[in-house]
């Protein structure tokens, strides 16, 4: 490293006789300090209204709560209740399911839309921000929309149903339908989304590989399989991952729950989330409900885990 | 001053950077902590009475009503009332008033039904208000009413009303149908024929509450008390949910969905709203409270209906539910012992003024039965039940009927799951009976609050 003293002999000259030299940080030391300034809001942002709380919440999984300011330890009786609790079972029954199908359902729907809007055709523009724009309306105003397109025989679906001749179908009224529906729901707000983070994936898989391809004379399917795929795995590493936590988390699953079926028919829709909302806000029972949303955690947790090692990582077998 | 001395140094911005940092970390969050502080908790400043009337509320006369009792107390007393407004939908099934109880911020007054009424007792917050009244308006309300709004001969919430259930239903749809008010259904077997005439299109029969919830419960337990059953038995240490009278009660509404005569949703608000439902010619036949009557005449003045009580099982009894609001002060507030005294002072009173209050809201703000002997009988001698729907309810449905009962959650959630699983899902109606009966006579056996009615 080269000093320019044309800098370093003026500052010498500046510094009064007898004051003692301030002592300076070292760059390395300066850069650290800088860092730990700027992440220092996020931080404590993050430290005061989710660390905290979160540790909060785990505590209170260890007491029984009223919900009027009397707490009782009881050790790991909220855990134990868990487990011979038929409703949380289902409730976990119903989030497995809802997961695994939200998850496969999204990626593949996000793909497809993705490949499609990728093409030069007209309008392009037009189709990926209609694609998009579920995911920015409020999801209880998407909750009550389309639970008018669904009302039985007078929804604009049964309407169409009835005049292809299929009859009208009560799709929230249904203990076997609901969960499909709300499925098929929160995979149409979330796609777009998705979409656009396949979209960036796919822009970024240089050209050339493309071409030479075509060159080789593979077929779309080929390209797809042999180019595609496999350069896209990193970005669908994470779109697994973010939909995988999004759907045990129930984030957005939750709004339109509520507002669509209130965990009904016959708690055929109740996720664990809205079982956790239902002990907290209904029942009052708020150190059963942390029990339940710490198991939750520690659930996606080991999912979370798990992806990461059976894909190394988001990185698969391409290192 | 030159652009060198100026321009800020490393060291400045990081210094300036670190205080900036120490300030907003230290000044935001205690700000909104002594802001969060600074509402309820304090001990001086007017009193809190939420509920979702108003101001401003949906029903601009219900709303009118609030604002007038509050302004009338605020006017003679020295500790003031401010009103504040919940949405109902918010209030009943949101989490606003669970929160605020929780967060130590609860408010002075508030109000609940009788579902809700063991949740604030048995946590020790309800404050008792039969000490600020005479006996003599104690003994003015009716006892069915007060029943459950009491515990060991003491008085912890004032009913503002009383709410029976009946069915509604629409004239023309009869006519259309060839029916008159001769085949008004009374035994539920002359309703499913009934209901099986007037599906026409997409109209349905007859209409039952389909959402999971308090609401569901509610409507429902008139059907169940008809056959002689029940959920906690009298001793209050065991279950009659597996009774004869609850298992047909189950199958009754099942048998309603299967034979394609009720609907599997609801539209509107649910099966207590009347104007999305009845008035849409969704369904020819609802299940709903007196309230429908006030709601109807503001919303559907030309819609022609008519009720009749609930009809009843084979070898049954009639009753209904009386649902209904009520006054309650938070013990744990500002100053309970004025919060009870209002209370007292706006329903609980042998003054003309609390009893014209009391007409003022079930005869002109709402359609309701009164709670008390005495605004019954001011209500009557203005011909308030003299004729229509209101002559029903009054000489009908009313007597007969029952108080809402007030059942924890844990008595509430099996028997809910009972009934969404018979309705909805096809269950057997036995089983589900005897799955909640276990289920609440678990829970019974640890139970140690006031008792379950």
């Amino acid at each position: 490293m080269s000093v320019n003293p044309a800098t370093q002999t003026p500052k010498k000259s500046r510094e009064p006789e007898g004051k003692p030299r301030r002592r300076r940080l070292s760059r390395k030391h300066s850069e650290w300090l800088a860092a730990a300034l700027f992440i220092a809001p996020d931080g404590i942002g993050f430290l005061l209204f989710l660390g905290i709380p979160i540790l909060l919440s785990l505590g209170l999984g260890f007491f029984q709560v009223s919900g009027f300011g009397g707490y009782a330890f009881v050790g790991l009786a909220n855990y134990k209740r868990m487990f011979v609790d038929p409703l949380f079972i289902k409730s976990m029954t119903v989030t497995l399911i809802y997961v695994v199908v939200f998850v496969g359902g999204v990626f593949a729907a996000s793909l497809g839309l993705a490949l499609l809007v990728r093409q030069k055709m007209p309008f392009v523009g037009i189709l990926r921000s209609a694609f998009f724009v579920p995911h920015v309306v409020s999801l209880v105003v998407i909750g009550v929309v389309w639970q008018f397109m669904l009302i039985p025989q007078r929804g604009v679906v049964n309407q169409f149903l009835e005049a292809v001749g299929i009859g009208s179908v009560s799709w929230l009224g249904r203990s076997e339908l609901a969960l499909a529906t709300v499925l098929v729901v929160s995979i149409w707000v979330w796609m777009g989304y998705y979409m656009i983070i396949f979209l960036s994936g796919l822009q970024d898989i240089p050209r050339e590989y493309y071409d030479a391809a075509k060159v080789d004379g593979a077929r779309s399917w080929q390209v797809f399989r042999n180019v595609t795929w496999p350069l896209l795995k990193p970005t669908s590493f994470f779109v697994l991952l973010v939909s995988t936590v999004t759907g045990v988390a129930g984030v957005q699953a939750f709004d339109l729950i509520y507002v669509m079926t209130q965990g009904g028919p016959a708690n055929s829709t109740a996720l664990s989330i809205f079982y956790v909302y239902e002990q907290a806000f209904q029942f009052n029972d708020y150190g059963y409900a942390a029990a339940i949303a710490s198991f939750l955690v520690l659930v996606l947790l080991i999912a979370t885990a798990g992806m990461f090692l059976l894909t190394k990582g988001g990185r698969f077998e391409v290192d | 001053m030159t652009d060198e001395n100026r321009r800020i140094t490393r060291g400045k911005f990081l210094a300036r950077g670190a205080a900036f940092a120490f300030a907003a970390a230290v000044t935001g969050p205690g700000l909104t902590i002594l802001s969060g502080c600074g509402g309820g908790s304090s001990s001086s400043g007017p009193l809190t009475f939420m509920q979702f009337y108003g101001p401003g509320g949906e029903v601009s006369a219900q709303s009118k009503w609030f604002e007038d009792a509050v302004n009338g107390w605020n006017k003679e007393n020295e500790t003031k009332i401010d009103l504040q407004y919940v949405p109902s939908q918010e209030y009943i099934s949101g989490t606003k008033l669970q929160t605020a109880f929780s967060a130590g911020e609860g408010p002075d007054v508030f109000i609940i039904s009788p579902g809700d009424f063991l949740k604030y007792y048995n946590g020790g917050v309800l404050e008792e208000i039969s000490q600020y009244m005479d006996q003599k308006a104690i003994d003015d309300f009716y006892p069915s009413v007060m029943a459950t709004r009491s515990v060991d001969g003491k008085v912890y919430a004032l009913p503002m009303e009383v709410e029976p259930l009946v069915m509604y239903y629409s004239v023309k749809a009869f006519e259309e149908a060839g029916l008159s008010e001769a085949d008004i259904p009374t035994t539920w077997d002359q309703l499913l024929d009934v209901s099986g005439r007037l599906k026409k299109g997409d109209r349905f029969g007859v209409l039952f509450e389909t959402v999971p919830g308090y609401y569901q419960n509610f409507t429902w337990y008139p059907f169940m008390w008809m056959g002689g059953g029940g959920a906690v038995s009298p001793d209050g240490n065991s279950s009659d949910f597996d009774s004869k009278g609850s298992i047909q009660a189950l199958q009754f509404w099942q048998d309603s969905i299967e034979q394609g005569v009720a609907p599997r949703q609801v539209l509107g608000s649910g099966g207590g709203d009347p104007i999305a439902n009845l008035t849409e010619g969704f369904c020819a036949i609802q299940n709903c409270g007196i309230w429908g009557v006030a709601d109807l005449r503001a919303n559907a003045p030309d819609f022609e209906y008519g009720v009749f009580k609930l009809p009843v099982p084979p070898g049954g009894e009639y009753t209904s539910d009386l649902g209904g609001w009520a006054f309650v002060a938070n013990s744990k507030g500002k100053n309970p012992e004025a919060a009870g005294q209002f209370c007292a002072w706006a329903l609980g009173s042998m003054s003309q003024e609390s009893v014209g209050r009391m007409v003022d809201w079930c005869t002109e703000a709402k359609s309701d039965i009164a709670p008390r002997k005495s605004v019954q009988e001011e209500a009557d001698k203005k011909g308030a039940y003299d004729s229509g729907a209101m002559k029903i309810f009054r000489e009908e449905a009313f007597p007969g009927a029952r108080s809402e009962p007030r059942y924890p959650p844990e008595v509430y959630k099996p028997i809910s799951d009972a009934i969404q699983a018979c309705q909805l899902d096809g269950a057997d109606a036995t089983q589900q009976a005897q799955r909640g009966a276990q289920s609440i006579e678990t829970f019974l056996e640890s139970y140690s609050g006031a008792e379950i009615l």
